[in-house]
């Protein structure tokens, strides 16, 4: 394992989706590259998916930053818990899972993927009273009168969160821009853009 | 060149065949060739169309159908009336779009400058680029709709000026919900001499899908 490269790993699960997991390099996990950092070193997270970086490592580990260009009705809901070493991103699509029978992508819904991101923390060694949130998105891009995805997709992640008693210290959220989100897995610090600045700025 | 994409299904929740494949692309080049026939009659030039290409795939990926999807553009999206599933979505480049209004408004031409977000357009320039979308996605809509007799009426248009990506979030969200897969009929335009750059898109859901097979009295698999 070169030390120099971001690695991500596929985790199979038992739902038949994929979803992107970076590990340490003591993890005895299964191995499948399937996105390396872009040109600015950095991993750009699709839709429906997941990150976690679990950062208890020995070795010299290079933290990536997990960036999402283009957010709009979707919400970046991040986790960390600073103690133990654990963060992890997942970019969510709708509200609700409700209408499907399988699910091959739980971080495609807010329903789903406040509780699975939980788990994967805690089977981490995670302590939850130290799990902090941060939530950016939902946004309304088309000024459709039904377009309330991105307002569905806040309430029900502020929902999930505060059910799971997870604090929310930081948002950006809302409005008709687009934004661009930094997640820097090192620190734990978010640069967020919106379409119509010049500037990123820190959350 | 043609190109029919099928992503391989592993949830096995859809399936279409070449010939449905066909059929879309079928559909999109006469959708594309009406709507392109109207723009080139409004500028008084001719409009270069690519051929259509029909894509089913996961949500997720959707984003990389288009080039440089971090980048800002102007969406159009129109739903077809009584039939809100039927979407008519239309990409330009901020330039295209710019040039474009230049030439049907002699009087008072407008810059990039001009143009930083939907809200603050003027109401003339914004009705302009409103009305572009709707001759587009009424012609190609008008199309289709002679070919299966059947009313398909767009919608007011919608516009948005953002990053693409972002807006592509509320079509993804919209067609995502009841599948991990989405059809898209895509078709490029371009009018070199006004740098005009677009991309015009039939998004059909699996039940329209059903629907229009069932006209054109296409067998369709129980998966749909």
């Amino acid at each position: 394992m070169q030390e120099n490269l971001q690695i991500i790993r596929i985790i199979k699960k038992s739902f038949r989706g994929k979803s992107i997991l970076i590990e340490d390099f003591n993890s005895d996990r299964i191995i499948d590259r399937i996105k390396l950092p872009n040109d600015n070193g950095e991993i750009v997270l699709p839709i429906g998916h997941y990150a976690l970086i679990n950062g208890k490592s020995d070795k010299k580990y290079k933290f990536p930053t997990i960036v999402i260009y283009g957010l709009g009705s979707c919400i970046a809901l991040i986790l960390f818990d600073e103690k133990n070493k654990l963060c992890g991103m997942s970019h969510v699509l709708l509200p609700k899972s409700n209408l499907r029978k399988i699910i091959n992508y739980p971080h495609k819904y807010a329903d789903l993927s406040v509780q699975y991101l939980l788990k994967e923390f805690l089977d981490r060694g995670a302590q939850k009273e130290l799990i902090k949130a941060i939530i950016v998105g939902g946004s309304k891009i088309f000024d459709l009168a039904n377009n309330v995805i991105g307002e569905e997709n806040i309430k029900i992640i502020t929902d999930e969160l505060d059910k799971y008693g997870i604090k929310i210290i930081k948002k950006s959220i809302g409005g008709m821009q687009g934004r661009i989100i930094k997640f820097n897995t090192r620190n734990f610090s978010v640069l967020v853009k919106l379409t119509g600045d010049n500037k990123f700025h820190e959350l | 060149m043609i190109k029919i994409s099928v992503e391989k299904n592993k949830s096995g929740d859809i399936i279409l065949t070449p010939e449905q494949l066909d059929i879309l692309k079928e559909l999109g080049n006469i959708g594309s060739g009406h709507a392109i026939t109207a723009l080139s009659e409004l500028i008084n030039d001719r409009v270069d169309v690519s051929l259509t290409a029909v894509y089913l795939i996961p949500f997720w990926k959707i984003p990389d159908l288009f080039e440089n999807p971090n980048t800002e553009a102007f969406g159009i999206y129109s739903e077809i009336r009584d039939k809100p599933d039927l979407s008519i979505v239309q990409i330009f480049t901020k330039v295209s779009i710019i040039n474009l209004v230049n030439i049907l408004n002699d009087e008072d031409q407008i810059s990039i400058e001009d143009v930083r977000s939907i809200q603050e357009l003027d109401d003339f320039t914004r009705s302009i680029i409103s009305e572009i979308g709707n001759i587009l996605a009424g012609n190609y809509a008008n199309a289709l709709a002679n070919l299966l007799s059947i009313k398909l009426v767009p919608g007011v248009p919608k516009l948005a000026l953002d990053n693409l990506n972002a807006m592509l979030d509320t079509i993804i969200a919209k067609y995502s919900i009841n599948s991990d897969y989405t059809i898209i009929v895509k078709t490029k335009i371009r009018v070199k001499e006004i740098k005009l750059n677009g991309i015009i898109c039939l998004v059909p859901s699996m039940n329209i899908l059903k629907e229009l097979f069932k006209i054109l009295n296409i067998k369709y698999d129980a998966n749909i």
